[in-house]
């Protein structure tokens, strides 16, 4: 999955960015694109955490996560916890290519702009978990992850500014502009100094947003888990 | 002939266990089309509308070449497994020679491309206008030549790769690799441009001109939207293509299969 990822990142920075950047008309649009793309790849690294969970189920895994002196609390809240960090993990050294790409002009603004990616990966793990204890199914997971992320992605900032997206559809840039990911990316590009084509004026929205989209997933995980899982409820 | 028919009775069975993964995926690609293409067609630079038109007229051909790419593509997967899983020594114990064995999987691979491309080509013609009867049947058998090549380079990588992980990075760099150098997402003229600013290898450029996506991609083009300008390379191209890696993949599937 690594050598995967990294293969699509470096031929999207060296290919689609490099050539896409002279087709269009937003300013330093290869820096815009590669920033994008961190997020992008933190997201799908974020995603597989759902995927473990149906590993571990097949294999009886839950039953012995459930019998640990944790409550539900701890254990949903460190999955979600552990998945993001494993997805930073995975995409840490990409992110350092895109940095070398992109250059930092703010040091303390990138740290916030980091803590707050923190955040969206965990909630990206907190919504894994949850879809993957709802769907209880590896196959219609998987399918429904690939849609989402084929949506969630496109109907953001990851790849173009928003006044674009809302130029060519009024109601994919209202989805766009409530989107985690336009806010992980924007905030991103933020931290990095890429401050053309920026959807907020002011950084504290959009870090409400995720430290919300965090939250909610993290909650819901947590009910959903206790009352999906418990007694055998899995299978 | 039976027994080649028998084999694509089987493989297309396999293909529709996956149905709900195929609708997913044609979703995507989809996705790509109606809002990716459409957000680009409003950032495009001066020059570029001058060229193209549109993005969303110029992606759809690219996107359908794309989509018959991955389906085609799923086959050597499925050979990969049957390797791992030894499932290989029934397939050599079937009353069938090597070679049905061999060009029955190389062809099943490439009409599962054309059956998945079907939907993505018919919203092409939707949106961006039928061609001619003449021009369609081209656009059909040169997109099958392609479909036997894609299907017979993933047996080739297949049947070579011991495991699953050394076959999904080989598929993910050949996949990369031509869908980002060729013209199904922009271009030839900006490859081209990058190259003689020698921002971009000539070595690329020159992969870019000949690779078969990009050929398939210009050809489909040239009938729907009048450019870039028809040439009988692009048939030429992916027939070679094809040739070489169904040849290929025949052989290579008859030696390695035996050989384990």
């Amino acid at each position: 999955m690594v050598v995967m990822r990294a293969i699509w990142f470096v031929s999207q920075i060296a290919f689609f960015g490099l050539i896409a950047s002279r087709m269009v008309v937003v300013e330093d649009y290869f820096r815009y694109y590669v920033s994008g793309l961190s997020i992008m790849t933190l997201y799908s690294a974020a995603i597989f955490i759902g995927f473990d969970i149906y590993e571990e189920a097949e294999h009886g895994v839950f039953e012995y996560l459930l019998s640990l002196p944790v409550t539900r609390r701890q254990l949903v809240l460190g999955r979600s916890i552990g998945g993001g960090l494993r997805a930073f993990i995975y995409v840490g050294p990409l992110i350092c290519v895109s940095l070398y790409v992109i250059g930092i002009v703010n040091p303390l603004n990138f740290l916030l702009a980091l803590f707050s990616l923190f955040l969206f990966a965990f909630g990206v793990s907190g919504m894994s978990i949850t879809l993957a204890v709802v769907i209880k199914s590896s196959d219609r997971f998987d399918i429904l992850m690939g849609v989402l992320d084929a949506l969630i992605v496109r109907l953001s900032t990851a790849m173009y500014p928003l006044s674009f997206v809302k130029e060519a559809n009024s109601l994919y840039g209202w989805i766009a502009s409530f989107n985690p990911v336009t806010f992980a990316a924007d905030l991103f590009r933020w931290g990095v100094g890429i401050e053309s084509n920026l959807s907020f004026e002011n950084p504290l929205l959009p870090f409400l947003g995720i430290a919300m989209f965090f939250a909610f997933f993290t909650f819901v995980g947590v009910v959903l888990y206790d009352k999906t899982i418990e007694g055998g409820g899995w299978r | 002939m039976r027994h080649i028919i028998h084999l694509l009775e089987n493989d297309f069975r396999n293909f529709f266990r996956y149905k709900w993964w195929l609708v997913g995926l044609i979703s995507m690609n989809l996705t790509d089309l109606f809002i990716m293409a459409i957000v680009y067609n409003r950032m495009l630079n001066p020059e570029i509308i001058q060229q193209i038109k549109s993005y969303f007229d110029f992606f759809a051909p690219g996107l359908t070449v794309t989509g018959l790419f991955a389906s085609a593509f799923m086959i050597g997967r499925e050979i990969n497994m049957e390797r791992r899983q030894e499932f290989h020594r029934y397939m050599l114990s079937l009353p069938m020679t090597r070679l049905e064995l061999a060009f029955g999987r190389v062809l099943s691979g490439g009409l599962r491309g054309m059956v998945y491309m079907s939907p993505l080509l018919a919203t092409c013609f939707a949106f961006i206008g039928f061609p001619t009867l003449m021009q369609f049947f081209t656009i059909l058998i040169v997109l099958f030549f392609l479909a036997m090549g894609i299907s017979g380079l993933s047996i080739a990588i297949a049947v070579s790769t011991t495991s699953l992980d050394k076959f999904v990075t080989a598929r993910g760099l050949v996949y990369y690799f031509l869908f980002f150098c060729s013209s199904v997402f922009y271009p030839l003229s900006l490859i081209e441009q990058l190259g003689q600013e020698g921002k971009f290898p000539m070595i690329l450029v020159a992969f870019a001109k000949v690779n078969p996506l990009s050929n398939a991609s210009d050809l489909i083009r040239s009938f729907l939207l009048g450019t870039p300008s028809f040439s009988f390379e692009m048939i030429v191209s992916v027939s070679t293509f094809s040739a070489v890696f169904t040849i290929l993949a025949a052989f290579a599937y008859i030696k390695l299969m035996e050989r384990t």
